[in-house]
């Protein structure tokens, strides 16, 4: 019984992980049509400026709103120069720059980080398990878990039910007219794009401590940031929430039964859900240029 | 006119077996094939305007059967372009199959998924594909004439049957382009709305250039193992696909002859430039986001549009 | 009778000329070696995913050519370092620029088992004196052991079969689970470690495998805490060793269940420098120890050069340079007759940082000292490789195998 409560709660911290990674993707994409490929690069930045703050001795909780403004400041300069001419072109031109943008910058982080793989010193607060029916299950996936929840609620509500959130929207589906109402978009997509990039940020410095950080781990957790926002569905949240729960639950549960095999089922599941979904789990109107 | 271009081609690409070495022979092999693969792929992204990260697949699956078919039958160059052509063929179709129903940035993350499962396929089954480890002594290619059998293993030999595999590649492709059944293919790309108004099925007509395109990089994936006598998993990688996206950019979407130029840039500086620094990966990257920013047609188009606007006449764009 | 013919000025000519060609050839190999550039060639994997065991493999050859004033035998040392990227195709582009263009004499390193596999033909082809550094696919000595090829370094089989013989002796009989990565290194450390320690008559439970790159233990974490195993026999490498340490420690199992792996989940330099407390406690049998006696002198000279103490990977590339200096100075600086070369090689051992390093006539594999190491606090405090046990001269099956 306990066997089973424990895997769930893996399940439920590896969903959090993945929506966590997908998180700033899915916001630069519903909101602002935007494919940022260069994602991996800000959660791989995260991760390392995550490290480097909790070995300093500084105090911890403050590593995950640095690790956000490092990534909010790098997605900045890179907002001014070359992405704010990329709105307007084809997805293909996004992915194409943005791809070779990640190239450029996975190679100065290794340049400038090192090759070898670091890790992060979990607080002393964050250690230690806690025993679900004599199961061990570690403290700092429980954080994870409810960070995670916190973060997505939080961006649910702002872009939900505030009008921020509305104005933004409205940007999406016609940017001149916002203009007519004497709003500045260009500021509004910079502040956007900020944001996440800076979520990217703190995804990797959370992300750190399952993950470590090292060079190649930006590929990887953009494959996975990828799949989980195309799957969900393009233009809302929920549809990221829903294919990260389904995600991290089926690979955690295959990782139980046929560990062999877990990601080849994942995959195909993937695979078989755009077959039958082809606009993602939860569909809605996009323009596509 | 067309004569003189044909001579001053058989010319240039005559030069390399004067001056070029075994080993530059070989490279340049590798160039031709790994580019008629990319040609492949703009008949797809360049006319189809289909983006796909799993094209590695009808090339990697390819370069697979020819290598476990040589096992069995010895490695007649028939034999094995034919085996490559059907095998990339049908798993061209079978994605074509998968993604019908998709477009872009979902058909971009289907053709990924869709190419990663067969990765993991090929990397796990280790009886039949050595896994992780590869197949490595496989037997040489040869060209068997009525009254001889070349062996086709020195980089003479496998420089002149890339060339003639690039130049095939390149006529078919073309003529391909040039039929009707190309142009309604640009017209899916531009207008699909409209195409299907007129009566075009457009799942047909993607399929059929899927089958052309995974058919010439079936060509391609054949000769790949016999350069090296080695083929691995990485041929059948999504970073595969994402490199010859790149090597296809950097050279000219939609040009055809854009691919080799492209191929030729892209293994130069990781070849030669690695050789000097650890930095080879920023060069690349360097590259290719210049590319796309300043000269989105590729280079060639790029230096042309140069040199046009140099000697006054109007650009057309 | 032999027919005289007068001397003509061509049959002179060509005479002289002929004597010309033969005259250096014949004179004394010392006169002409002597000085010549010394041209050695070493692929490493300097991008992706073994970049770190790549530099290091670098710096180690690089420490030994620099305590040797560059020089082997009197012959000036060029050494040319290439990047094959961790990829089999690039690592054949790159052995084949070395011999077809770079002219080098001797080649040597790789890291991925893949790339050496895939190498194997070129420089037997080539029949290219070849030093793998440490690709350690049991095939090398086996099935594809090449005339050419030798070893200094270890097989797969070596560090499994060691580790079933410890094992058995002292971890307990029965009560064994392993898991491991999903590739064909983790399938050859297990299966033989399986194979040993069952041919003792232990009694494996059971086999776990995680696909390469698993980012997530905690289901398989969670599902060994439930099988409550006596102890656990794992392979990971790089990253996986990295992450299968630590959350190890999340879940409360370090220290509840005893670990023992291969040399590469707990290399010094690699892993144990990554995950440091994690570390502490984990038996593994390896073919480099840091606290080894033989590598004493390095492992000073290596911590004050790069700060840390040395991995296998770092003395890998100390040793290939050793081995291809003793096999130098042997033939005086003379490679022109490759049996003279290999002759010397086999005659006698070679005294490298690993330990004694005899090689097997039979595929040119090293045999070597296999160490148990357990990670205990050095020290300063930082976790350190501590020798327990020295299983001499462990060979490898070979051919018959």
């Amino acid at each position: 019984m306990g066997f089973y409560a424990v895997q769930s709660l893996n399940a439920l911290s590896f969903s959090m992980l993945l929506l966590l990674t997908g998180l700033g993707l899915s916001v630069v994409l519903n909101l602002m049509n935007f494919v940022n490929l260069t994602h991996g690069s800000f959660f791989l930045l995260g991760a390392y400026i995550g490290i480097y703050w909790l070995a300093s001795g500084a105090p911890w909780w403050l590593a995950f709103p640095i690790a956000f403004a490092a990534a909010g400041l790098a997605g900045l300069l890179l907002e001014r120069f070359p992405f704010r001419q990329f709105y307007a072109r084809t997805h293909l031109m996004q992915v194409l720059l943005t791809y070779g943008l990640s190239v450029i910058f996975a190679d100065l982080m290794r340049w400038g980080f090192g090759a070898q793989i670091i890790s992060p010193e979990i607080p002393e607060l964050l250690r230690g398990v806690v025993f679900i029916l004599d199961m061990p299950f570690p403290v700092y996936r429980l954080f994870i878990i409810g960070f995670g929840a916190f973060l997505a609620l939080a961006l649910w509500l702002v872009i939900d039910r505030t009008i921020w959130g509305a104005v933004v929207r409205a940007c999406v589906v016609d940017r001149g007219f916002v203009e007519t109402l004497g709003l500045d978009t260009r500021r509004i997509f910079t502040a956007v794009l900020v944001v996440s990039a800076g979520l990217g940020g703190i995804a990797g410095a959370l992300g750190a401590g399952i993950l470590s950080a090292y060079p190649g781990l930006d590929e990887e957790v953009l494959i996975l940031a990828l799949i989980v926002v195309v799957v969900g569905g393009l233009g809302t949240f929920r549809g990221t929430v829903l294919s990260s729960l389904l995600l991290g639950f089926v690979m955690t549960f295959a990782k139980v039964w046929i560990p062999e095999f877990s990601n080849v089922v994942a995959l195909i599941l993937m695979a078989a859900l755009l077959v039958a979904l082809p606009e993602g789990l939860v569909a809605q109107k996009v323009r596509q240029v | 006119m067309l004569l003189a271009r044909i001579a001053i081609l058989l010319v240039v690409a005559a030069l390399p077996l004067a001056l070029a070495g075994d080993y530059q022979l070989r490279f340049l092999a590798e160039i031709l094939i790994i580019g008629t693969a990319v040609l492949s792929l703009d008949l797809l992204v360049g006319f189809g305007g289909l983006i796909s990260l799993g094209h590695a697949v009808f090339f990697g699956s390819a370069a697979y059967a020819a290598a476990i078919t040589s096992q069995k039958l010895g490695a007649d160059i028939f034999v094995m372009l034919a085996v490559g052509i059907v095998t990339g063929m049908i798993s061209a179709i079978v994605l074509g199959v998968v993604v019908m129903r998709t477009i872009a940035l979902f058909f971009l993350i289907l053709s990924l998924i869709v190419g990663q499962i067969f990765w993991e396929i090929v990397f796990n089954w280790r009886e039949l594909t050595g896994g992780a480890d590869g197949l490595r002594g496989l037997p040489p290619l040869e060209l068997h004439t009525g009254f001889a059998t070349i062996p086709l293993t020195s980089g003479v030999t496998l420089y002149i049957a890339a060339a003639a595999l690039a130049a095939l590649a390149y006529l078919v492709a073309r003529s391909f382009v040039e039929a009707p059944i190309g142009r309604a293919l640009l017209g899916t790309r531009e207008r699909s709305l409209r195409m299907s108004a007129l009566g075009y099925s457009i799942p047909r007509i993607r399929l059929m250039v899927l089958a052309a395109s995974g058919g010439i990089a079936g060509a391609a994936g054949a000769l790949y193992p016999f350069v090296n006598l080695y083929i691995g998993p990485n041929a059948i990688h999504w970073t595969m696909s994402a490199t010859m996206i790149i090597m296809l950019v950097i050279g000219g979407v939609g040009s055809l002859y854009g691919a080799f130029i492209g191929s030729a840039i892209y293994l130069g500086i990781q070849t030669y430039v690695s050789s000097y620094t650890d930095r080879w990966q920023l060069v690349v990257g360097f590259v290719f986001v210049l590319t796309v920013m300043i000269m989105p047609k590729g280079i060639v188009a790029g230096i042309k549009a140069v040199l046009r606007r140099r000697s006054g006449a109007r650009s057309v764009r | 009778m032999i027919e005289m013919r007068p001397l003509s000025r061509r049959r002179f000519i060509s005479a002289a000329g002929a004597a010309a060609l033969v005259g250096p050839v014949a004179a004394p190999s010392l006169v002409r070696a002597a000085g010549k550039p010394l041209r050695i060639g070493m692929v490493t994997s300097l991008s992706g995913p073994f970049t770190g065991l790549g530099e290091s493999m670098r710096a180690g050859i690089q420490m030994l050519l620099a305590e040797n004033g560059n020089a082997f035998a009197g012959r000036p040392v060029e050494l040319i370092v290439e990047d094959d990227q961790a990829k089999p195709d690039e690592g054949v582009r790159k052995f084949r620029k070395l011999l077809g263009q770079d002219n080098v004499d001797i080649v040597s390193g790789v890291i991925s088992s893949a790339v050496a596999l895939a190498i194997r033909d070129v420089v037997t082809e080539a029949k290219a004196l070849t030093f793998i550094s440490a690709g350690s696919a049991n095939d090398l000595a086996r099935k594809a052991a090449s005339p050419f090829v030798f070893r200094p370094t270890k097989t797969n089989w070596m560090l499994g079969h060691t580790a079933g013989l410890w094992a058995y002796e002292k971890l307990g009989k029965t009560g064994c689970l392993t898991i491991g990565a999903d590739y064909a290194a983790g399938r050859e450390y297990i299966g033989d470690f399986v194979a040993t320690y069952q041919q003792q008559g232990g009694k494996v439970g059971k086999q776990l495998w995680a696909p390469l790159g698993t980012t997530d233990f905690g289901p398989l974490l969670t599902t060994i805490a439930a099988e409550r195993p006596e102890f656990i026999y794992s392979f990971f490498a790089g990253s996986d060793a990295v992450r299968f340490l630590r959350q190890m420690r999340d879940y409360r199992l370090h220290g509840k269940v005893k670990l023992i792996g291969g040399g590469a989940l707990f290399d010094q330099e690699d892993v144990v420098s990554a995950v440091k407390e994690a570390a502490l406690g984990g038996l593994n049998t390896c073919n480099q120890s840091p606290t080894a006696p033989s590598s004493a002198a390095f492992t000073k000279a290596y911590q004050a050069a790069r700060k840390v103490m040395p991995g296998e990977m770092g003395t890998a590339g100390y040793v290939t340079g050793q081995v291809i200096k003793a096999a130098v100075e042997r033939v005086e600086g003379d490679l022109s007759n490759k049996d003279k070369v290999k002759e010397a090689l086999l005659a006698k051992e070679v005294e490298t940082v690993f330990g004694p390093m005899p090689f097997d006539p039979r595929n040119n594999q090293a045999i070597l000292d296999i160490y148990v190491n357990e990670v205990k606090e050095g020290p300063d405090g930082v976790p350190v490789n501590q020798v327990i046990h020295t299983y001499k001269g462990v060979r490898d099956p070979g051919p018959a195998a």
